[in-house]
């Protein structure tokens, strides 16, 4: 193999050195990966070799009916639709919502800024299963609970904070300059926002939202919590179909891998967004 | 003169109001939506809020600090409290000490090896919680599990059918490793990034100077790394010491009390037994046990936010 001399950091490494730490790479990753390689695995095993003592690490009949026996389950494509539905809605009123709120942080230099962002960066922090108690009781109240509407305003809130602190982010790094040179240009402010910030902060809003999707997607507390068994999300009826045919493990792996499906496309399309956003802040602090 | 004098105070003024029109909707949302209920739930936590009060829509009557000193002369509760502590403090020593050694790890290795390694773990971050406990209660499972397969191939060793969750420090031990497992991938990818700020020279001096590794780890890596380092660790503690996902898949919807952490229990007791009131001052608790790795986490943040 070739050498990769921008790849040693420090001199004088030995080979033996390096074939100790690619052994010790390559173990590490297969570990890592295995409990997934597992439930593709399992996913595409006809029942007989699923509920086998000797587990074979390849399906010897390779199978797509525990798919068709998940996506023929009765909740599963209601629940696969209203996990979308409630998805949507949250996503989109959180980018909305949070950008005006993003824009004011980022551009104004006004009091009470700081109030602002010790409460959006506070709130991210307070457990919010520790709110489910109230909110489950405010909804109650508001006959809200069973609703797609309840479960999509709670997503709102969950989902707010993290875009009006990451949109925040996208919009400080959009040079004042140009804000500048379009006011001198005639622009007025709202049109500065319009025409300038919001198509630069595209790449940032597909990012916050595609995080936002992955966020809500992933949750099934609360709705489990809120609403009836009809109406759930794909991953609560993952939950649920647990509870209720609990050694059905090829159907259920072949749901989960649909269920995932969305969520692991998305977070690999973002992923060097999430990765650098964190990183670059820190260091610098 | 006067022009500027009285224009710029003006300006700033419309500026003000502009940006507080921009927030409304914004604080309105979080006002009402987690503002609200937090003070409710301290409310609750004061009240007995049971199932009875739920149907009739009575008021709940007041409890004083009835149900904080329930909570806290209870052995029962106490063992959450000391359980969830053990887990985090353990799962999140060994995730961070984890993910800093993958993150060195993968600064030596060749660039194939690297990817292979960044591949695995991107797979396992994108996982959802739930899929990733459900397919951990799978390779668990006592009768078919593959995990049990494997031990018992040891000679001398019988593993078949059996069962993880009997013991508590077994069914902990899954659990821990679930968590770290998912833990892991968030922990070296940010460290790694972090790592590619340690300048080169300084290292390539060191070691000129006849510094071993562990000397240029200690003196010039870590404390390089420190904020990125304080930053992870922290999040990890907030995120662990909410531990529900895990335990309450594995256990299927209903952990045993060995395996209730305070999200769990807080949550078994408000809605498994109706006791709203005693569920909200658990949650109480648990946020003011949090409170202080909150705040400074929060001024680490405003830190960062500063610089930008």
């Amino acid at each position: 193999m070739a050498r990769h001399d921008e790849d040693v950091v420090t001199v004088g490494r030995s080979r033996a050195g390096t074939v100790t730490a690619n052994t010790t790479g390559i173990l590490f990753g297969l570990i890592m990966i295995f409990p997934v390689y597992w439930v593709l695995n399992t996913a595409f095993k006809p029942d007989s070799e699923v509920r086998s003592f000797t587990p074979t690490f390849f399906p010897a009949s390779p199978t797509l009916d525990n798919f068709r026996s998940a996506l023929g389950e009765e909740l599963f494509l209601p629940s696969m639709l209203n996990g979308l539905l409630i998805t949507a809605m949250a996503v989109a009123a959180a980018l909305v919502v949070g950008f005006l709120a993003a824009l004011a942080i980022a551009r104004f230099q006004f009091y009470g800024r700081r109030a602002i962002i010790l409460v959006v960066l506070g709130v991210q922090l307070v457990p919010f299963l520790a709110l489910l108690i109230p909110l489950f009781l405010m909804l109650q109240k508001a006959n809200l609970t069973n609703s797609l509407i309840g479960v999509s305003l709670t997503y709102l809130v969950l989902l707010l904070p993290y875009t009006v602190w990451t949109l925040r982010g996208f919009i400080s790094g959009i040079p004042r300059e140009l804000d500048e040179a379009a006011m001198i240009d005639g622009c007025s402010r709202p049109q500065v926002f319009w025409k300038i910030i919001l198509p630069l902060t595209g790449p940032g809003l597909v990012a916050t939202s595609v995080y936002g999707f992955i966020q809500a997607w992933n949750e099934f507390i609360i709705i489990n919590t809120l609403n009836s068994p009809q109406k759930q999300n794909l991953m609560a009826w993952l939950l649920y179909n647990q509870t209720e045919r609990g050694t059905a493990w090829g159907p259920l792996m072949a749901g989960a891998i649909i269920t995932s499906i969305p969520v692991v496309v998305f977070f690999l399309l973002i992923q060097r967004n999430i990765a650098t956003g964190l990183t670059a802040g820190a260091v610098k602090g | 003169m006067t022009a500027v004098d009285t224009v710029v105070p003006r300006r700033r003024n419309r500026d003000a109001r502009a940006a507080w029109l921009l927030s409304l909707p914004t604080l309105v949302i979080l006002l009402a939506l987690l503002g609200y209920p937090l003070y409710r739930m301290i409310l609750l936590s004061f009240q007995n809020m049971r199932l009875r009060e739920l149907i009739t829509d009575l008021a709940p009557p007041w409890a004083g600090v009835d149900q904080y000193v329930k909570a806290l002369t209870d052995g029962v509760f106490w063992g959450v409290v000391g359980r969830t502590a053990a887990f985090t403090v353990v799962s999140v020593t060994v995730s961070v000490l984890l993910g800093l050694g993958v993150a060195l790890l993968m600064r030596r290795v060749t660039r194939g090896v690297r990817l292979f390694m960044m591949i695995a773990m991107m797979f396992v971050w994108a996982l959802p919680q739930l899929v990733a406990a459900q397919a951990f209660r799978w390779l668990t499972d006592s009768d078919f599990g593959v995990l049990n397969y494997l031990i018992d191939k040891i000679p001398g060793v019988d593993f078949a059918n059996h069962s993880w969750f009997v013991n508590p420090w077994e069914g902990w031990a899954v659990i821990t490793t679930l968590v770290v497992w998912a833990g892991i991938p968030f922990l070296a990818i940010s460290l790694s990034a972090g790592l590619t700020q340690v300048p080169k020279e300084l290292i390539e001096a060191a070691t000129v100077d006849g510094a071993n590794a562990w000397q240029v780890l200690r003196g010039i890596t870590l404390p390089i790394l420190k904020p990125l380092l304080t930053i992870v660790t922290t999040l990890s503690v907030i995120w662990n010491f909410g531990l529900f996902t895990q335990n309450w898949a594995l256990r299927d919807s209903h952990p045993e009390p060995v395996y209730q952490t305070l999200a769990t229990y807080s949550y078994t007791q408000a809605f498994g037994q109706s006791r709203y009131s005693y569920g909200s001052a658990i949650s109480v608790i648990t946020v003011l046990l949090m409170l202080g790795v909150m705040v400074f986490y929060i001024r680490q943040m405003f830190k960062i936010g500063e610089v930008d």
